[in-house]
C-alpha cells in the first residue's frame, strides 16, 4: 500500500542516564517537549497519542490523562520491539483516514518505581477513591445523574423509560439474560445502589463474547451480498481533562457527534445502538449527539418511542442492561446488533427501517469528570 | 476482614499528604504556566512542565454533585452506608472527590459550603481529608 498523505514532520528525544529514578512521565513530557519546540505545534495540535509498553492494559489512556491530553485517536504500541515501526503505520491509517492531521508517538523506560506511573489509574483510584468507601462506577456515574437531575430537572420516571423499553425489545431477544417483564413501578422499585442509582441502573455481569469482522469492499463483496460499510467514525479521549471545572453532564460524544454529522445527517439514522452501561448515560448521550437541547433529554426520551417498534429505537436487543455485560464484549454487542438489524437478521425484534444505525462505545469513568473514552461510528446498508 | 483502605503514597503525592497531616489541603501549582492541578501528578496537564510546586488551598468550598453509597467496593467500609460521597467544587476553581460528614450531612443540597476537615486513619502518620457541612449557601 503506498502512502499519499503521511510525513515526518518532527523528533524529540531526552538525555540518556544510567538508571534514572525520574518518573516515566517525566521522560515523555520531557521527550514530547522537545518535539513540540522543534516543529512549533502547542500541545491542543496533538490529536492522536500512542504509547509503547509492555505492562498495564488500557496504559496509553492512563499516561495520556497524566499528561493531560484531550484526543481524537489513542494507541497503545504493545508490539515489543516493533513498537515505533508498527505505531507509525497505525498512526500513517489515522492520518489517511483523516481522523486526525498530528499524531504524537513516545516510548520510554525508567527505573522509577513509583505507582504513578506503573500503574497510574491503580494510583488514583487508591489514593484519591478507594479511601472514602467509593462504590465503584455505580458511585461516578452517580454523580453524574445527580446533577443532571438536579441542574436540568431530569426525572426517574424520565431515566427509567430508557431501561423500560430496553426491557421490552430484550423481550424479543434470545440472548438476553434478563427478559420478565419491567414496569416503570419495578424499575423505580429496585434497590438503592448508589443514590440515585439503582439496581435496574446497572448492568449485570455475565459470561460470554462477540466478534466483528472487516473486510476491504472488494472482499467483502466475494463474502457476503448484505454490504455494510462503515460510513464515519470518531473518538474522544479525555474530554476536559485540562479542566478542573469539567461540565460533568457533557459527554466527549459531543466532539464526536461533530465529526459523525458532517458525513451524514442526523434524520437519516434509522436505529441508536449507544452504550448502555447506565440510562443516564444514555439519556446524556442522546443530547450530545445532538437530537435535543442538553438538559432536554428526560423529555425527549419521554416524548418517543425507544423500543423496537418506536420512532427513536435504542438498544433494540434490549443492550447491556437486559442482555448482561460480558465484560469487554459490551463495547461489542452494540455493533453487532447493529450488524444484525441491518443484514435483517435480527427476528422477531427487527426494526422496521433498518439502513443506518449510529453505535456508540463508552468507558473509563475518570476522576471529577465523566467518561475518560468516547468514541462512534455510522454504518449503512448498501444492496 | 477487610480493611479500609489507606493511600499508596509516592514520591509524586507525598507532598499532599504531608499537608494532609498538618491540616492542609494542598494543591500543585505549575511554576512554569501557572495552573493549579488536583490529584497530584508527575507534570503538569497544562504545558508538561515537572516544575511544581504545592500550595495549600483554603479548604472550602461547595457540593457540586453527591451520591449516597449503599454498595461500597471495599466491604470494609459495609458498617458505615450509606456514605455520602461527593464532587467538592474548590474555591480555588478546583474539582476534588470526596466524603461528606458529620452534623446536617443528611440534609445535604447541591451548592452547599463545605469546609475540609481531617480525620485520622489506621496510620497514626495518615490524616484523610474530608469535608463537612459550612452553613448554607
Amino acid at each position: 500500500m503506498r502512502r499519499k498523505k503521511v510525513c515526518f514532520v518532527g523528533y524529540g528525544s531526552t538525555e540518556y542516564s544510567r538508571k534514572s529514578e525520574e518518573p516515566l512521565l517525566r521522560h515523555y513530557a520531557r521527550a514530547i517537549g522537545a518535539a513540540l519546540e522543534q516543529t512549533g505545534l502547542k500541545k491542543t495540535d496533538i490529536g492522536g497519542f500512542s504509547v509503547t509498553t509492555q505492562s498495564s492494559p488500557d496504559y496509553s489512556p492512563h499516561v495520556a490523562e497524566q499528561l493531560g491530553l484531550e484526543l481524537d485517536w489513542v494507541l497503545n504500541g504493545d508490539y515489543g520491539g516493533a513498537g515505533g515501526v508498527m505505531s507509525i503505520r497505525r498512526a500513517a491509517d489515522a492520518i489517511e483516514a483523516g481522523h486526525i492531521d498530528v499524531a504524537v508517538l513516545v516510548g520510554g523506560n525508567s527505573f522509577d518505581k513509583s505507582v504513578t506511573h506503573q500503574r497510574p489509574l491503580e494510583y488514583q483510584r487508591a489514593n484519591y477513591v478507594d479511601v472514602y468507601g467509593y462504590g465503584g462506577p455505580n458511585t461516578l456515574m452517580a454523580l453524574v445523574q445527580r446533577r443532571h437531575m438536579e441542574q436540568y430537572g431530569t426525572t426517574l420516571e424520565q431515566i427509567g423509560r430508557i431501561a423500560v423499553a430496553q426491557r421490552e425489545s430484550a423481550r424479543a431477544n434470545p440472548q438476553a439474560l434478563l427478559r420478565e417483564p419491567m414496569t416503570m413501578d419495578d424499575y423505580l422499585k429496585s434497590r438503592m445502589i448508589s443514590d440515585p442509582i439503582r439496581l435496574f441502573d446497572c448492568v449485570m455481569p455475565c459470561s460470554g463474547a462477540e466478534c466483528v469482522v472487516l473486510a476491504s469492499e472488494e472482499r467483502a463483496r466475494t463474502i457476503t451480498d448484505k454490504l455494510v460499510y462503515l460510513l464515519t467514525d470518531a473518538e474522544r479521549v479525555h474530554y476536559q481533562v485540562g479542566d478542573m471545572l469539567p461540565d460533568k453532564t457533557t459527554f466527549g460524544i459531543k466532539v464526536v457527534a461533530d465529526r459523525l454529522f458532517k458525513e451524514v445527517r442526523r434524520e437519516e439514522i434509522d436505529l441508536f445502538e449507544i452504550y448502555d452501561d447506565y440510562p443516564i448515560a444514555v439519556l446524556i448521550q442522546i443530547e450530545d449527539l445532538g437530537y435535543c437541547k442538553k438538559g432536554d433529554g428526560g423529555k425527549f426520551v419521554e416524548s418517543r418511542n425507544l423500543s423496537f417498534k418506536g420512532d427513536f429505537p435504542v438498544n433494540t436487543g434490549g443492550g447491556q442492561l437486559s442482555v448482561g455485560q460480558a465484560g469487554l464484549a459490551g463495547g461489542f454487542l452494540h455493533i453487532v446488533e447493529a450488524l444484525r438489524q441491518l443484514r435483517g437478521e435480527a427476528g422477531p425484534r427487527q426494526a422496521k427501517k433498518a439502513e443506518r444505525a449510529l453505535v456508540t462505545g463508552i468507558g473509563w469513568l475518570s476522576y471529577g469528570r465523566n467518561l475518560g473514552t468516547t468514541a462512534g461510528l455510522v454504518m449503512e446498508r448498501r444492496s | 476482614m477487610a480493611e479500609k483502605n489507606l493511600p499508596k503514597i509516592n514520591p509524586i503525592d507525598r507532598p499532599f499528604w504531608q499537608g494532609a497531616a498538618e491540616g492542609k489541603f494542598m494543591l500543585q501549582h505549575c511554576r512554569t504556566c501557572g495552573k493549579l492541578q488536583f490529584f497530584p501528578r508527575a507534570v503538569c496537564t497544562g504545558c508538561f512542565s515537572a516544575e511544581l510546586d504545592w500550595t495549600a488551598a483554603r479548604g472550602e468550598g461547595k457540593v457540586h454533585s453527591f451520591t449516597w453509597v449503599f454498595v461500597p467496593r471495599n466491604p470494609a467500609f459495609k458498617g458505615e452506608v450509606p456514605i455520602c460521597y461527593a464532587n467538592v467544587l474548590l474555591d480555588e476553581s478546583v474539582i476534588v472527590e470526596s466524603r461528606i460528614v458529620g452534623k446536617g450531612v443528611e440534609e445535604i443540597k447541591l451548592g452547599d459550603r463545605v469546609r475540609v476537615v481531617f480525620q485520622d486513619t489506621s496510620d497514626p502518620q495518615i490524616k484523610l481529608p474530608v469535608f463537612e457541612l459550612a452553613g448554607r449557601s
